[in-house]
């Protein structure tokens, strides 16, 4: 299936004004955060000021072990929470500005897992991604529908339309979930550890869809991670965290450093190059 | 197949248009001009009710409302077991159309057509009796009931909840006045003040006997200073060892154990009953502390004394009977074997034989009473 | 792929609603005591048309003043505790909610016992006091809704764990007191109590109220079907639905405030009728799903259908006494949902 998602109408609140540069989708500049449960004492959390940009058809990779802030990145950058310091734009809009709606037309999240109350078919669920395209109580349309269709097609779930939510296995709801961010037609893909409870081809199979989209369609991808190697292969930009600091931001091949990576990850490995120009990293077991 | 949705624009905006939606329009419309409509054939319906025909006066009930009523009311329905009995007793029951399903007394009370309970009577079969007056009283019915026969335009009477005997004695007749039948009120009332009378006369000279009255065991409930059955007690030669202003208070064993009433007083609708109720105490943990219990000193009157109607007299007088025999050995009374009261003996006859028919309605309860 | 278009909706809705209708008609002939609806809607035309003045015939004041009031009730009670049974089971995000799980009830209650209470010693006029009691069951739900919204706020938003256990709380708490009460109170006043908790449509209201509780239910039911696709994500997660593009925040607060609303109107004029709030909104899923664009007025009609036949029952089966409704619910309501509940496991 070759036909693009992309509506070329304008978007509901008027027509895009980029800034200057405008290559650029995504622009996270001097973003930091803290975090604490009570006002009065200390953040029990901080994620200090970085910086990073990518463009469309990017997969940017949020790498580092766990607690490093990564989520929150990625909730901050989805315009969950509003950032402490700097500021993200979207195609020159700061995205925790925008009105509920208009962000969701633009910014789609694939969260790890979906707790269904009443089971749903896979083409509801999918079906649900064309919410931000209405004015209140809405009934889907044919062109709705078509998109729904088309998202399902273009990750490989065609033949789930019609099945129950519960009854699939976690790779299969994974498709559907991605499909139904596929079927906002956004901007921005953010996914947080899709590949956790995945199998490793399951795994490739994502990522390889995630560039092909990203491709095809112009998405910038987010992924938060901790999977190194599939980050290695796949990823055109690295933000590399470590306990909310951000220790280096490049393309993996700058940012697979034998030392820095044994300093995060605290795991003796080695790092080599492959003849397509991706890192490769090897883990040692500790003696 | 029944019209078609357009949309207005790509991002699905609901716009639909219909041609079944004209016809929904239609019905709706045709719905809400019979429901304004409708308002106006119920006040009709209403003026059509035969019962405006007769004469009718205003009156003000017990409870303080002011009512109209039709001055011989011919068709009543009894909403309460005791103005059932109240009606019989003034000789009314001809111009009684229906009562309660409680209403078993007198026994022909039972064969009364039937409009459900006291708390929730069915309207439907009230308003079909076309009754011109429905007594209730203030001490069973609901506000609620009250109000939806005002409504339907059917008058009610209430009769206020009863707290003295003096107090169900004019009620009688006040209700006897109401009802057209101001004579038979007259009769019954003057009979009933002179027993009372008679009674005080007896029992003057006589010590009151503290009694505590039981109304149920478990837990142990009993009857409050400021009701009737309080009152029946006194009149009866008694007093309760109760003092709360509670209606129906509920009694600690301890506390009645440190009043120690001399007897105890049950009410049962067959005298085998209150034995019974009785006898399941004697056995239970605490009861026997009670000098009363020990020496089964207890006394079963009539279920009568529960409602305040002019057969509550009589189990006035039967508890008295029981309670003070000697006031009571040079009377023309029915019964014959008068067994002392105060003797302790465990091996005693049970009490059964002093239980007069008249207060039990007629049945026959014991041997010895079969045999009066 | 077959997404629900209004054409769909509004075949089935018309659907309930013509069984609604047949329900309606059937009740309207059944009770203590027999009528001939053919005799009665030949009056009434006779009426409509201006050839008579009056209904001539007994029975038209049980069926219209006695019957048809009552059924209206019903009606309006029905969908009333359907559709908030189905929205406080969205909101809270649990298959167990009812209307009454937060509370309500019991607060509508303490407010009716206080109002009856009340009433014996005050002088009140013969207008204002049949609305003295639905007024007080209604100040006490208010309250308890408003209290229960400020127990539910954690971090200035209500979220829907904490709002069920303070709910919970404030039901238990507030059956405490009316226990209490209940023990104060004498004869009359008790019985009213007790009956009124049961749950009963067989008391005529004044007209006011039935228009209000009316009136109540098209704005707040409205309210909540202007949300049904934010309700729909909503159960998906909260999350989810917020980067979708739904305000949750705002829409938990409508649906709060109209659920509560519908509740509180219900239990004012009929007392605490249970299982329909509860049961109803699963028998429309199982039927048509969890699209609540379906469910709310699929809830609604079959609501009023449900309590329609169960009070007919309640008022038919042992006549002429006369079952309280909520035993009648009750009654046909457990079975089903020990039904209900096997088919989800199994």
């Amino acid at each position: 299936m070759s036909s693009p998602l992309r509506s070329p109408l304008p978007s509901q609140d008027g027509a895009d004004q980029p800034r200057a540069g405008s290559d650029l989708r995504l622009s996270v500049e001097q973003v930091s955060y803290a975090y604490s449960s009570n006002p009065s004492q200390a953040p029990r959390f901080t994620l200090e000021a970085l910086s990073f940009q990518a463009k469309p058809g990017e997969i940017v990779a949020i790498l580092g072990p766990n607690a490093c802030g990564k989520s929150t990145l990625l909730r901050l950058i989805s315009g969950e929470l509003q950032p402490m310091s700097g500021r993200i734009f979207l195609n020159g809009f700061e995205t925790h500005t925008l009105p509920a709606k208009t962000r969701a037309q633009r910014i789609a999240m694939v969260q790890q897992e979906s707790r269904l109350l009443f089971p749903s078919r896979a083409w509801e669920f999918v079906l649900q991604g064309r919410h931000p395209y209405g004015r209140g109580l809405r009934f889907e349309n044919s062109d709705d529908v078509l998109i729904a269709e088309n998202a399902l097609a273009q990750t490989g779930a065609s033949h789930l339309t019609d099945r129950w939510m519960d009854k699939i296995s976690g790779g299969e709801k994974q498709r559907i979930i991605l499909a139904r961010a596929l079927a906002q037609q956004p901007l921005l893909l953010l996914l947080d550890e899709p590949t956790l409870h995945l199998d490793i081809g399951a795994q490739v199979d994502l990522l390889a869809s995630l560039k092909r989209l990203a491709a095809e369609n112009r998405y910038t991808v987010v992924v938060v991670t901790h999977e190194l190697n599939l980050v290695g292969e796949y990823a055109d930009q690295v933000v590399l965290l470590q306990k909310g600091k951000c220790l280096r931001v490049g393309p993996p091949a700058t940012v697979y450093q034998r030392e820095l990576l044994e300093q995060v990850f605290q795991a003796p490995l080695s790092v080599e190059m492959t003849p397509s120009g991706r890192p490769r990293v090897t883990l040692f077991s500790k003696t | 197949m029944l019209g078609n949705i357009s949309h207005s624009s790509r991002q699905g905006r609901f716009v639909p248009r219909f041609r079944c939606k004209s016809g929904l329009r239609a019905i709706l419309l045709v719905f809400a001009l019979l429901f304004l409509r409708a308002e106006k054939i119920t006040a009709q319906a209403n003026a059509a009710n035969p019962s405006a025909a007769q004469p009718t006066h205003e009156v003000v009930d017990e409870v303080n409302r002011t009512v109209r009523v039709p001055l011989v009311p011919m068709r009543i329905v009894s909403l309460a077991p005791n103005l059932t009995e109240t009606v019989y007793a003034l000789g009314l029951q001809d111009r009684l159309v229906g009562d309660t399903d409680y209403c078993d007394y007198p026994p022909e009370a039972q064969k009364k057509p039937k409009v459900g309970g006291a708390i929730n009577p069915n309207l439907e079969q009230i308003a079909a009796l076309r009754p011109d007056l429905v007594l209730v009283t203030k001490d069973l019915n609901r506000l609620d009931t009250v109000r939806a026969l005002d409504t339907l335009g059917i008058p009610s009477y209430s009769t206020d909840a009863a707290h003295t005997i003096d107090g169900i004695i004019s009620s009688t007749e006040k209700l006897a006045d109401i009802l057209g039948a101001a004579q038979a009120g007259k009769v019954v009332g003057d009979d009933l003040h002179h027993r009372l009378a008679t009674l005080q006369e007896k029992l003057r000279s006589v010590p009151a006997t503290h009694v505590l009255f039981v109304v149920w065991t478990e837990p142990l409930i009993s009857a409050g200073r400021n009701t009737f059955i309080a009152d029946a007690l006194r009149k009866a030669g008694a007093i309760s060892i109760v003092d709360s202003t509670q209606d129906w208070p509920q009694m600690s064993l301890e506390e009645v154990v440190h009043l120690q009433p001399d007897y105890l007083v049950f009410a049962a609708a067959h005298a085998a009953e209150g034995t019974r109720d009785f006898e399941a105490l004697v056995n239970r943990p605490g009861w026997h502390l009670l000098d009363a219990v020990r020496n089964r000193h207890y006394a079963v009157i009539s279920d009568a004394v529960n409602r305040p109607a002019p057969r509550i007299i009589s189990a006035i007088e039967d508890l008295a009977r029981q309670l003070h025999p000697a006031s009571f050995q040079d009377s023309r009374s029915p019964e014959k074997e008068i067994v002392p009261t105060n003797s302790t003996s465990p091996a005693h006859h049970p009490r059964a034989a002093l239980f007069t028919p008249d207060s039990f309605g007629g049945a026959c309860l014991t041997e010895s009473a079969c045999a009066l | 792929m077959r997404p629900l278009t209004l054409e769909r909706l509004l075949l089935r809705c018309g659907l309930l609603a013509l069984i609604l209708f047949g329900v309606v008609v059937v009740s309207l002939k059944m009770g203590a005591v027999q009528v001939s609806l053919y005799g009665l809607g030949r009056d009434l035309i006779q009426v409509l048309l201006g050839r008579s003045s009056a209904i001539s015939t007994d029975y038209g004041m049980i069926v219209l003043d006695i019957r048809l009031p009552r059924i209206l009730l019903g009606i309006v009670v029905g969908a009333s505790l359907s559709v908030a049974g189905a929205s406080f089971q969205a909101l809270l995000r649990n298959p167990l909610a009812d209307p009454y799980v937060l509370g309500i009830s019991s607060g509508a209650a303490l407010g009716a016992i206080i109002a009856l209470i009340a009433e014996t010693h005050m002088a009140i006029s013969p207008e204002l006091a049949g609305l003295i009691t639905p007024f007080g069951a209604f100040i006490g739900a208010a309250v308890t809704i408003a209290a229960v919204y400020l127990l539910g706020m954690r971090d200035g938003q209500i979220e829907s764990s904490t709002l069920l256990l303070g709910g919970i709380i404030s039901a238990s708490f507030l059956s405490a007191v009316i226990m209490f009460l209940m023990t104060t109170l004498s004869g009359s006043n008790l019985r009213g109590t007790a009956f009124w908790m049961m749950g009963d449509l067989s008391t005529p209201q004044p007209k006011s109220l039935l228009y209000l509780v009316g009136i109540g239910f098209v704005v707040a039911a409205g309210a909540i079907y202007t949300t049904s696709s934010d309700l729909n994500l909503l159960l998906a997660g909260e999350k989810e639905a917020m980067h979708l593009g739904v305000e949750v925040s705002r829409v938990r607060i409508v649906v709060y405030i109209a659920a509560s609303l519908l509740t509180g109107l219900a239990v004012s004029v009929s007392g605490t009728i249970g299982y329909v709030g509860l049961l109803v909104p699963h028998v429309m899923r199982l039927i048509w799903g969890s699209d609540h664009r379906m469910l709310i007025p699929a809830s609604a009609l079959g609501g009023a259908i449900a309590l329609v036949v169960a009070d007919t029952l309640a008022r038919t089966v042992t006549a002429p006494s006369e079952l309280s409704v909520g035993a009648m619910t009750a009654m046909a309501g457990a079975p089903l949902f020990i039904y209900l509940l096997r088919r989800r496991i199994a």
